[in-house]
């Protein structure tokens, strides 16, 4: 994967491949007939610029933080890392000793990753639920407000979402107007910001909802009204209609959706630092605590290959299921 | 306080709805509402607080112009470190765009004209450096820059690039799925009439898939003056620092009401922007089928 | 060296195919295992020894200092420190005096900031480290040696600071001090009386009848320290890993059970507004806390108490020139002008809350003048203090690591 189109290119040439040759050939001469033929170079150049940006800013970084990982760290020079770019000389005593805080019963990482499931679980079932209902009043119901509806919902993607977050933490804060509002029902004072597990969920559903409405509601809105109707011409009740047409025709939306809004949940840290505390720290705050920390750098980057690893799961499943949907297109 | 809300959203689609298609849904519609003002109240009033006359976020003291025009020190008009982020965010938006669009579009061409193994896999690591969390990107970034690649400084040269390569899958995703729907009919037929692959190209494919690459820089644009975690990851000498930065670490310390202010000057300047942006689009889109936002939602 | 062997090969790989990814057998090829094998790769071996007290240091000079007739330069002259830890309106005086542009440049912490001077990322003219990285500063020739001449004003501070020299920098052949400051809790005299936090001292910070009131400091060194001293020792630089490990259970049973925090503006900003009653505090914040209070709050609602001197705990941040400074002649200028008594007790008593070691300052007059608010008496650090109290020393790697581990811990 990491070598790229063109270093590929010539071993495809090399080999002796008649049969695709021919049909080349045969392509070149019913080309040359309509005059729509590209040099084979032609379109593979367009991808070139994109392709360097990726090998050198994506595919080389992933293999310097395995390098940096499995090296080590020079303290005298302030704890800077010392990557070992040779696999041979490959040490993995701070990754395994990372890794082993994740599970057992000394691992001091377990209630940060049980945390981190919990919280990106919860929030994003919250948007899905919540996301569905409001895409699908958009997408269905409104029709004299219908744009000004969309603008409102796509608003918030214009607002940086720390100053969103930022918002909510001067709500939520003491004397804030959540804490009146609050107040008569016996919470005390400051204890929404002091790291509630219900605040840190309700900020993340709050910052990443928008990304799990927007693909549902364009998905429900390219449904074709007159579909739904047939379905119930033909005998469906309302409630069947939705459960066999409407849902099933959302449903890669809603696999997009729970992608882009479920895959940076599990790298957010800032959420948490602004509204919750140590006691609410995720898989990010993990990454971030130990980037500050001088000869951190080691386990910064054994942290970051074990991110890698769990979210690589999700992200292939969706990366097949993305390139099935375009297959069967 | 959206407890309530989402106890609501789980009895959706509502049921009285199936028994009479037409009736207003009104859970539906309340749903909606209430989400509307969950999204959009703090907004408004961060904005409103901007004008308070007092330190406090929370607390109205009364209206002044204190953190716009008046402090000496700590309003907008006499910050220049806060007038730097927010110039410093504007510019990097801009690289960003210039750098991303182009080469993002180019790669969906490519991957939708050009079939192989190849292809499939540059679009594979494409959708890979799309989906993955940021942290991780930025990280790596941070790492590679300062051990393997540091001839890129930190800062705007390395902030630029980390968006780049974490920005150049939202063009190359949404032409390409513009890419998809037009088929390459078009192009054929003007080849048919004699135009040079280069040429069909320029005057056929690229109006067509024109408003995508509108969508695109708006898109593009948004996000990076949304981003914090890769600019954060990246950021040099204090000149290279963002108003997200500046948000993130004033919300850790003592936040002023400028911080409010310095905010509403970006979701000015943003909507303004985008505003814009649309109308263009609107233009541009005039006379085909695909609906306006359609192609920003491609995603 | 290993870093300009990587650099070098890369750029090569870069040039020689401007689309083909390098090869990794060829970077590899290049690498043999850092660190080893290579001798001299660079940093000569660690031959300063770690600076206490008792065994002062004198750092070796790695340059001489820049001739006392260099001619003031154009600037503009880039500064390097904290956020928020210095007078504006001091620096617009300096910038008016001598013609110049001041470029204030910024970090949130110390790692941050030193990260930054070393990989060359920021090459600032003054540059305000602790303590603690000074042994490895000097040792990376990172600092340049001052220029005594051009320093008349050191008189100003405490003699032990020219003379001998402190201990950490004898001589003063880097440094100049920049402020001073204790480790104490920072209360709300209108929740609890001075009486009950002088009865509990430390204990205050783990006292469940403030629970969710309670703010520490994110900073492992400070907290970890501070822990220590409450759990009764006085190793505030041990490498006992069971002292080290009672302090995080400590730190831990307070967050857990008494819903104790981690801050950065617990002091200065929180405990003004009310939201903590008790919070561990650099006597700094609560002097500095001072001009955050609400409009309708009055001053003596703050209190700070310390240790007695001896088993109290004081530091003293720093002002150096890097080597890199590209304005050395205008660097001392500032140094001068920030230990010129004026500057510096205006830069203190109007903004910064963080005590200057001026001779002429003297404890009782403080509270006299209303620089220090009458309830903060232990804010006060006096010359006797900085040499009879307990101190945080530069952390041998291999300490530093547990410690790091403690605070690691803590905080997931």
């Amino acid at each position: 994967m990491a070598r790229t189109s063109d270093a590929t290119r010539p071993d495809t040439e090399s080999e002796p491949e008649p049969p695709r040759r021919r049909a080349r050939r045969g392509e070149r001469q019913a080309a040359a007939e309509t005059g729509v033929w590209y040099p084979r170079w032609y379109w593979p150049s367009f991808s070139l610029p994109g392709v360097v940006v990726l090998a050198f800013l994506f595919v080389l970084p992933a293999y310097v933080v395995i390098s940096v990982a499995f090296g080590t760290t020079d303290f005298e020079r302030f704890g800077r890392a010392v990557p070992y770019y040779a696999p041979w000389w490959w040490s993995f005593d701070t990754f395994n000793q990372t890794l082993s805080q994740f599970w057992g019963p000394d691992a001091i990482y377990q209630d940060a990753l049980i945390r981190t499931f919990a919280f990106v679980f919860s929030a994003s079932a919250i948007c899905l639920v919540l996301g569905y209902s409001v895409a699908y009043f958009t997408a269905r119901k409104t029709t004299k407000y219908k744009g000004l509806v969309l603008i409102l919902l796509i608003s918030p993607l214009w607002i940086s979402y720390l100053m969103r977050i930022y918002a909510w933490q001067g709500l939520l804060d003491t004397g804030g107007p959540i804490n009146v509002l609050l107040g008569p029902f016996g919470f005390r004072e400051t204890d929404l910001l002091s790291g509630l597990p219900v605040t840190v969920i309700l900020g993340l559903v709050y910052g990443y909802i928008p990304f799990m409405i927007l693909p549902i509601y364009a998905s429900l809105d390219r449904i074709q009204e007159n579909l739904l109707e047939a379905g119930r011409d033909l005998g469906a009740s309302g409630r069947q209609t939705f459960w066999r047409v409407t849902l099933p025709m959302s449903r890669p939306a809603i696999l997009t959706g729970l992608v882009i809004v479920t895959l940076p949940m599990f790298g957010d840290y800032y959420t948490n630092d602004l509204l919750g505390s140590t006691r609410t720290q995720m898989f990010g705050n993990l990454i971030a605590v130990q980037n500050e920390l001088s000869g951190g750098k080691t386990r910064t980057a054994s942290l970051v290959i074990i991110l890698s690893v769990i979210v690589l799961v999700p992200m292939l499943y969706y990366l097949r299921e993305t390139r099935r949907a375009s297959e069967r297109a | 306080m959206s407890v309530g809300l989402e106890a609501a959203a789980t009895t959706t689609p509502a049921r009285g709805y199936f028994k009479n298609p037409w009736r207003k849904p009104r859970v539906l519609q309340g749903v909606t509402i209430g989400y509307l003002l969950w999204s959009l109240l703090p907004v408004v009033i961060a904005v409103i607080f901007s004008f308070n006359n007092g330190r406090s976020r929370i607390v109205w003291q009364g209206f002044s112009l204190r953190w716009w025009t008046a402090d000496p020190f700590d309003s907008i008009l006499h910050d220049p470190i806060m007038q730097a982020a927010i110039v410093q965010t504007y510019k990097l938006a801009i690289l960003v765009v210039l750098i991303t669009v182009p080469i993002g579009t180019l790669f969906a061409i490519a991957v939708d004209r050009w079939h192989g193994r190849p292809a499939r896999g540059a679009n594979f690591v494409m959708l890979l450096s799309f989906v993955v969390p940021e942290i991780i990107l930025g990280t790596s970034l941070f790492i590679l820059f300062t051990t393997l690649l540091t001839v890129v400084n930190l800062g705007t040269p390395a902030q630029t690039l980390g968006l780049a390569v974490f920005q150049v899958s939202y063009p190359a995703v949404i032409v390409r799925a513009r890419l998809l729907t037009i088929g390459p009919e078009y192009e054929e037929a003007a080849m048919d009439l004699g135009a040079t692959p280069n040429q069909s190209i320029r005057r056929i494919l690229l109006p067509l898939i024109s408003p995508a690459i509108l969508a695109s820089v708006a898109l593009v644009f948004a996000d990076v003056v949304d981003n914090f975690v890769t600019v954060n990851a990246l950021s040099g000498p204090a000149s290279s620092e963002t108003i997200a930065q500046k948000i993130y670490s004033a919300s850790r310390a003592s936040p002023t009401p400028e911080i409010n202010a310095a905010a509403t000057v970006m979701l000015i300047t943003t909507l303004t922007i985008v505003g814009v942006g649309l109308l263009l689009y609107r233009r541009l889109n005039r006379g085909q089928r695909s609906s306006g936002a359609s192609d920003l939602m491609q995603l | 060296m290993e870093r300009h062997w990587s650099r070098r090969q890369f750029l090569g790989r870069a040039a020689g195919s401007a689309v083909a990814v390098p090869s990794l057998a060829a970077i590899l090829a290049a690498c043999s295992k850092p660190g080893e094998g290579s001798g001299g790769d660079g940093s000569p071996a660690s031959d300063i020894p770690i600076a206490t007290l008792d065994d002062p240091v004198t750092l070796p000079l790695n340059a001489d200092p820049i001739p006392a007739d260099t001619p003031i330069e154009s600037g503009p002259l880039i500064y390097y420190n904290w956020a928020d830890y210095i007078y504006k309106k001091e620096i617009a005086k300096f910038e008016e005096k001598f013609g110049v542009e001041v470029e204030i440049t910024t970090f949130n912490n110390m790692e941050e900031g030193i990260a930054k001077v070393e990989s060359g990322q920021v090459q600032p003219d003054v540059f305000f480290p602790t303590k603690g990285y000074l042994r490895r500063l000097v040792q990376n020739d990172l600092v340049q040696p001052l220029q005594h001449e051009l320093i008349p004003n050191i008189e100003n501070m405490w003699p032990i600071y020219s003379d001998p020299g402190p201990y950490y920098d004898r001589e003063w052949r880097y440094t100049v001090p920049y402020t001073i400051y204790t480790w104490g809790v920072a209360y709300r005299r209108d929740r609890v009386t001075d009486d009950e936090i002088a009865a509990q001292g430390w204990d205050a910070l783990w006292n469940n009848e403030y629970e969710g009131e309670i703010s520490l400091y994110n900073s492992y060194g400070d907290t970890i320290a501070v822990a220590i001293l409450r759990n009764g020792s006085l190793e505030v630089n041990t490498d006992d890993p069971a002292l080290i490990d009672e302090a995080k259970n400590a730190v831990l049973e307070t967050i857990d059970q008494n819903g104790a925090r981690l801050t950065i503006n617990g002091v200065y900003a929180k405990l003004p507004a009310g939201d903590y009653t008790v919070a561990e505090s650099w006597s700094g914040d609560i002097v500095g806390a001072q001009w955050y209070l609400p409009k309708d709050v009055d001053w003596d609602v703050l209190g700070y108490w310390r240790p007695d001197p001896g088993q109290s705990m004081t530091d003293n941040d720093l002002i150096a020139i890097p080597s890199g400074a590209t304005n050395p002649r205008l660097a001392h200028e500032f140094i001068n002008f920030f230990l010129d008594e004026r500057v510096a007790y205006d830069n203190f008593r109007y903004w910064n809350g963080y005590q200057p070691p001026l001779s002429s300052i003297e404890p009782d007059k403080l509270i006299a003048d209303g620089v220090v608010p009458p309830t903060l008496p232990m804010a006060v650090v006096s010359q006797d203090m900085f040499a009879q109290d307990l101190t945080p020393y530069e952390l041998p790697p291999e300490v530093d690591q547990l410690w790091q581990a403690a605070w690691t811990e803590i905080t997931s």
